[in-house]
């Protein structure tokens, strides 16, 4: 859906005149992410949540902490699950339904940018091993449409969880229940703070953050989540053209460089 | 997954692997070119203890019709397990995963493809994997890199892939199902050797930036070795004895 | 002929460096020519151009093919021509200027399964093929059997000013029609010779990159020379 939006001609040829000559249509730096702007704590009933709005992209995310039953080969950590929805009021060619192969490669990439890098540490989430465990599920509602829906809903995702506060879990070891003690709250175990970065490539040229106009004329994107040691984590090729290994190599700095500046408005925004 | 982790030793003193592997030795690779009659083209491989068939259909009429595009050819790729293939019986039904394999797949054989010769048609790729090992989907691009070229669809080059990943701290070549789940990270990477374009990568897993450079070029050189052996499979069904 | 240097190549496969003109299924990248296809690469006077060993039909004006009718409309046939587009033979064709889909039926003349003989009549990238059977010698088959043969191969079939195509006639005493878009229909009276051309057939198919095929065929069908 989102790559399939046909752009008016003239436009495709101002932006790749633009980006002959080093420059973007919205007047951005290539390596410059569009503004973003971060408000957590926007669903009360959510125990953590941000709008985040990247350029004219808006995600609502919102954070559940459940007992859950572990994973019957991860006993010993917690369950971290996120996921992602495009919103059929978020873009006209948006549609209920089934999501397609898009939406299904958006909610991977930003859960497995977030898992990789370890953020929470999981293992401090077990309530009873092999028996209880405590679950976090990240939801993800884009609203608004205008390109790279996959750092939006990761920073949404990250500064839900760096907002979130965790119930405290009690389990009874008599009948194996477990039940929540009210009032009491912790922050949850946060090892690193991880930043994805997603560039595409027009030409040879590489943006940092494309926005609707230019994510329709890319010929690759790729996405690359790093962690606050400035190491990689995790990335994601796509797009239907390829990368020479030097531009792997210059995409991999850019994601270090671009992901240390976003990751101060995280940490501002998410309080720590 | 039935060994305990603590019984793997991922990599010994001597620099030796689980499977018996040294660092940078790749698993047994057979490709074969044009093994089903009915596709237009097909290709089977074994890489490791992945077992992966790959048939291509096309360029052929699109159904339904509204996804034909006037301007040029379109391609799909379906990554399918069968039940049979893993540990646990697999529910038939594509998983989330497997869609969005299917999704990189395509997008890393689309730039080798000429499409534009082709409009309002369709290439369908079907790969079926039999048995999966690690590393299923960089096979399954080399078996369905081939059979695209069996099936005779203009190819601006091949398409070859091979994994890399870092296993006790080292970055190794070619990943195996027990490295996969035990090991630091698994980077898939596709590259068409003659273009000198990287069509397909992925990494789960924490790299420096000076691991994350070394892992792409040892991947890289996997590649190369893919594609003297999916190079040697079509040399054999269309040159036979005669191919130097 | 001794000048063309031949190779076999797969795509990808850097065929020549320079100043070369880049034909058929090739392209240029920087100054490099490459192979796009499994086949023959040939260098010849400035061009550089590969033989295909395999793939579609790709029809072009003028062809002589081999269709089979797979369904119609009221206007026209929509014949199976083993390529990546549908062909299309308007009724006006067989029926003549003065056509009229209220009276004239298309079942009448040709039904679905049927074989025709053809022309591509026109053939570019927006269109499905127009395909005519106006002409002497075109139009149904009425008898013989249908072989399908990979497109890039019909060239070996046909061989050198008809050679190969000559030597399985004389020898089986079959009648072979071969349509460019690797459709052959062999008839004959002679069962055995019929099932001589054919076995000959499906040979060059699969030996079509194998030098001397001829003489090979000949040996084979054990026509000492004709």
């Amino acid at each position: 859906m989102t790559s399939s939006t046909i752009i008016d001609d003239l436009k495709k040829k101002k932006i790749l005149a633009l980006l002959k000559e080093g420059q973007r249509i919205d007047g951005r730096a290539l390596d410059e992410p569009r503004q973003l702007t971060i408000d957590t704590g926007v669903i009360p009933k959510a125990e953590g949540s941000a709008r985040v709005r990247l350029g004219d992209t808006e995600v609502v995310c919102g954070v559940k902490v459940q007992p859950d039953k572990p994973f019957p080969d991860l006993g010993d950590r917690g369950i971290f699950i996120c996921t992602a929805e495009i919103l059929p009021l978020a873009d006209p060619s948006a549609e209920p339904g089934p999501p397609g192969e898009e939406v299904i490669e958006l909610a991977r990439v930003v859960d497995r940018g977030i898992r990789e890098s370890g953020m929470v540490d999981l293992k401090q989430l077990v309530l009873e091993k092999d028996k209880s465990v405590v679950g976090i599920f990240i939801d993800n509602s884009v609203t608004d449409y205008d390109g790279n829906l996959f750092d939006a809903c990761s920073y949404a995702s990250v500064a839900s969880v760096l907002s979130c506060k965790l119930p405290k879990f009690k389990y009874d070891s008599s009948n194996g229940s477990v039940s929540k003690v009210e009032g009491e709250f912790s922050a949850p175990p946060i090892t690193t703070i991880p930043v994805s970065v997603t560039m595409g490539k027009i030409g040879d040229t590489i943006i940092v953050d494309p926005n609707a106009d230019e994510w329709s004329c890319m010929d690759g994107r790729i996405t690359i989540t790093t962690n606050a040691a400035g190491n990689i984590c995790a990335v994601q090729k796509g797009g239907h053209d390829g990368f020479t290994p030097e531009q792997l190599v210059q995409c991999s700095k850019i994601s270090i460089a671009t992901g240390a500046k976003i990751r101060d408005i995280l940490k501002q925004a998410g309080g720590s | 997954m039935g060994v305990k982790k603590t019984d793997i030793v991922l990599l010994d003193e001597n620099g030796i692997r689980c499977d018996g592997r040294k660092i940078n030795e790749p698993r047994r690779i057979m490709i074969k070119a044009g093994v089903l009659k009915n596709a237009n083209g097909s290709a089977y491989i074994e890489f490791g203890e992945n077992k992966i068939l790959a048939g291509v259909f096309g360029p052929r009429d699109v159904h339904p019709k509204h996804l034909a595009n006037t301007d040029r050819g379109i391609l799909r790729c379906r990554y399918h397990m069968q039940p049979f293939s893993v540990g646990e019986r697999k529910n038939p039904a594509p998983s989330r995963r497997e869609i969005e394999i299917s999704k990189v797949i395509k997008e890393a054989l689309e730039p080798a493809l000429m499409l534009e010769n082709f409009p309002r048609t369709v290439v369908d790729v079907f790969i079926e994997i039999l048995q999966a090992d690690g590393g299923s989907r960089c096979a399954a691009l080399d078996a369905a890199a081939v059979a695209l070229a069996d099936a005779g669809i203009p190819m601006r080059d091949m398409v070859s892939a091979c994994a890399a990943g870092k296993v006790a701290d080292t970055i190794v070549l070619d990943i195996n199902n027990e490295e996969d789940q035990e090991g630091q990270a698994d980077m898939p990477v596709a590259y068409m050797p003659n273009l000198g374009k990287v069509t397909l990568i992925q990494l789960d897993g924490v790299l420096t930036p000076q691991e994350y450079e070394k892992c792409v070029n040892t991947a890289l050189e996997g590649c190369k070795l893919v594609y003297e052996v999916q190079k040697k499979a079509l040399q054999e069904k269309f040159f036979g004895d005669d191919a130097k | 002929m001794d000048d063309v240097k031949r190779k076999y190549v797969i795509p990808g496969d850097v065929i020549t460096t320079g100043p070369y003109r880049a034909e058929e299924n090739v392209h240029l990248h920087g100054d490099k020519i490459i192979a796009t296809t499994v086949g023959i690469s040939e260098i010849y006077d400035s061009g550089v151009r590969v033989i295909p060993l395999t793939g579609m039909y790709i029809p072009r004006i003028d062809d002589f093919i081999i269709g089979i009718v797979k369904s119609h409309t009221s206007l026209s046939w929509e014949l199976n021509i083993n390529s990546c587009y549908a062909g299309i033979l308007p009724a006006q064709d067989v029926f003549g200027r003065d056509f009229n889909p209220k009276v004239d039926d298309l079942t009448s003349r040709l039904k679905t399964g049927d074989l025709i003989a053809a022309r591509v009549a026109n053939s570019d990238r927006s269109r499905d093929p127009l395909i005519t059977i106006a002409d002497r010698d075109l139009g149904k088959i009425e008898d013989g059997e249908l072989l399908k043969i990979s497109p890039s191969k019909v060239p070996r079939l046909i061989g050198k000013r008809g050679s190969m195509i000559q030597t399985i006639e004389s020898a089986t005493k079959a009648i072979i029609t071969i349509g460019q878009n690797g459709y052959v229909v062999v008839s004959g009276e002679e069962p055995e010779g019929l099932l001589k051309a054919i076995e000959a057939i499906k040979t060059v198919e699969e030996q079509a990159h194998v030098p001397n095929l001829t003489e090979r065929i000949q040996q084979m069908l054990g026509s000492n020379s004709e």
